[in-house]
């Protein structure tokens, strides 16, 4: 990675006291793309948004945005922009006034400054709210005025800590489209930081899983979801099932040979896969009717979605396993029953343990 | 079956609430009744008695005037001291102000060693009874030979005030976000000028709030000032006071009218300014 442009994690280490909370991240966002971190909470994803914030200096490591070291900078010397989840609007300021925030710092002429004030309002649809204070305006309103205040001063990089987390799901979709226009008209470069792997997919170029303070993933959502690294990745962004695989043979040409319920079948193999391996089977991969690998166990809990219908399936030596089948035709599965679900082994996945 | 059972348990439970209702009415009428009988009347017979007429106190008053507002203000004893108290509940309540905003600060947004102490040593002076502190400062004025001194005074009601400024700048201070701060800071605000701008102009009414308090407390200050205070620092309390040993002066009436006033009009001040706070 020679390229000054986007931005570089260059190696980067957070450590309080004992405690690792991020351990030698490495990523590179190119200019203009959304790249989200995604990861449960206690991850690290917020700590890395906050280093390149300047909130937190890394303790070891360098962040470089277009060419330029900037991890010991402070954050008023970066170029970066910044929503927050809680808005973080500066109660005593119109709508109008907080996004001029950072144009008055920054001594923009008057003028120029009320222009692209107005363009941004207008951008965000809050035009006609220019002079309500954040008190007067729903959390929507609040956090598109969070979004244009962050944007105004065309920072090189927007940053964006779980900004849609306080907001109802109607809203959070609507926003969801929001920002993936400004997105597309402003050609920011954009890091996200989400626990909801559903944003995650709406909205982003590129995804970084992260987990335990480690970056465990990094790429396009299909790769991800399709052809997960490992078992977390797997399990966490495909919601799939892993299922522990106990040994495996190797067949070449990307194939192995693994046992499962006493039967013998061949799946795909991941080419990272080296010691302890499982099976990554997604829950809408099963069907009740026989044909491909085959698992039995007993089922514990049948659920109605509508088109669809989870089961839960307790089988001996490979634990809870959901499947999501065709709703109608499962309806004679009972609770407490022993059932066999079949699938197509060439759609599942054998990966890193 | 078990509706029948359930019935004469609900009807027991309603008895029961009806019972305790009439106990809090009850309760409730009697305070009302203390507060009406030994807060409200006497301020209010106050008030009264101070457009009476009489060169003298008594009860109903013979004639009616302004009669005492005019010997009030007609008379350098007493505006003298209501300067004197101007000049001490002024500063009072700046330094107050100036000492309890930085100490906010520094236990809020600051990663100084021991920055919770802050705050528990400033709202420690609350606990003190006012007597003892009163003899403890008067050693330590004489000490340092600032005793019966302007100087000294305006120290001493300071130490009074600043828990007062210190209790509700925190409380408010609590409310306030830091990343109101960081949005300012990647905005390209520098430390100071995020502080400056965003965080003490949103805490602002907080402080103002606590720095009228600090001035009704030295206005106020009744106690301390006997001790310490000296010839030239005749504040309007320690001037009723004196007043009242001579005899009761009718003008007194008038005086506690107008302090009664203006407190009212500052407390409400200090109610309204709260509530515009985060």
């Amino acid at each position: 990675m020679t390229t000054d442009a986007g931005l570089h994690i260059d190696n980067v280490s957070k450590h309080y006291g004992q405690t690792i909370a991020l351990d030698r991240a490495q990523l590179g966002v190119r200019e203009g793309e959304l790249v989200t971190l995604l990861g449960p909470s206690g991850s690290g994803k917020t700590t890395l948004l906050r280093i390149i914030a300047g909130f937190e200096t890394p303790t070891a490591g360098e962040v470089k945005l277009r060419g330029r070291e900037i991890s010991r900078l402070s954050p008023a010397e970066r170029g970066v922009g910044m929503v927050f989840q809680q808005y973080a609007l500066f109660p005593h300021m119109t709508a109008a006034e907080n996004v001029a925030y950072g144009l008055k710092v920054r001594r923009w002429p008057a003028a120029k400054r009320e222009k692209r004030v107005a363009e941004l309002l207008e951008l965000v649809g809050l035009a006609e709210r220019a002079n309500h204070r954040p008190k007067e305006l729903s959390g929507g309103q609040q956090q598109r005025v969070a979004l244009a205040r962050a944007i105004a001063y065309e920072p090189e990089v927007l940053l964006m800590d779980e900004p849609l987390g306080a907001l109802d799901r109607t809203l959070r979709l609507e926003m969801e489209e929001e920002i993936r226009r400004i997105h597309r008209n402003q050609g920011t470069t954009i890091v996200y930081v989400t626990h909801d792997k559903q944003e995650a997919l709406a909205l982003s170029d590129r995804i970084a899983i992260m987990n335990n303070a480690r970056l465990v993933a990094y790429g396009h959502p299909e790769e991800l979801y399709y052809r997960p690294s490992s078992a977390f990745v797997a399990k966490f962004f495909a919601g799939a099932n892993t299922l522990p695989v106990s040994s495996f043979s190797l067949n070449g040409s990307g194939r192995a040979t693994v046992s499962l319920c006493g039967e013998r079948c061949e799946v795909p193999i991941a080419d990272n896969v080296d010691g302890a391996a499982s099976l990554v089977v997604r829950p809408r991969s099963f069907s009740l009717e026989p044909g491909g690998a085959r698992i039995t166990g007993r089922v514990r809990e049948s659920l109605l979605f509508g088109e669809e219908r989870e089961i839960h399936l307790e089988v001996d030596g490979l634990g809870k396993v959901n499947a999501l089948l065709d709703a109608r035709r499962s309806q004679g599965v009972e609770v407490g029953s022993e059932l066999s679900l079949y699938f197509n082994a060439d759609e599942s996945l054998l990966v890193p343990a | 079956m078990s509706g029948r059972q359930d019935t004469p348990f609900r009807v027991e439970a309603g008895v029961s609430r009806a019972r305790g209702d009439r106990i809090a009415r009850f309760a409730g009428g009697a305070a009302l009744a203390l507060v009406v009988t030994f807060m409200l009347l006497p301020p209010l017979l106050i008030a009264v008695l101070s457009f009476s007429g009489d060169p003298y106190l008594s009860f109903p008053p013979e004639s009616w005037g302004l009669r005492q507002y005019e010997t009030l203000f007609s008379t350098s004893q007493w505006t003298d001291a209501i300067e004197t108290s101007f000049r001490v509940a002024v500063p009072v309540a700046l330094l107050s102000v100036a000492i309890a905003v930085p100490a906010i600060f520094a236990a809020h947004r600051s990663r100084l060693k021991g920055r919770h102490g802050i705050l528990v040593a400033g709202i420690a002076g609350l606990i003190v009874p006012i007597s003892a502190y009163a003899i403890a400062l008067y050693g330590v004025l004489s000490q340092y030979g600032l005793l019966g001194t302007y100087e000294g005074l305006v120290l001493a009601h300071t130490v009074l005030a600043v828990p007062l400024v210190l209790v509700i700048g925190e409380a408010a201070m609590t409310r306030i976000p830091i990343e109101l701060e960081l949005a300012a800071m990647t905005a390209g605000a520098h430390r100071i000028r995020a502080w400056l701008g965003i965080t003490l102009r949103v805490l602002s009414p907080a402080v103002l709030a606590g720095g009228l308090l600090a001035f009704i407390t030295s206005f106020d200050e009744a106690a301390l000032i006997n001790f310490i205070s000296g010839s030239g620092q005749t504040t309007l309390p320690k001037a009723i006071l004196e007043s009242a040993r001579l005899g009761i002066d009718p003008v007194i009436t008038a005086i506690a009218t107008l302090l009664m006033l203006a407190t009212s009009v500052l407390v409400a001040g200090v109610i309204l300014l709260r509530r515009t706070a985060p």
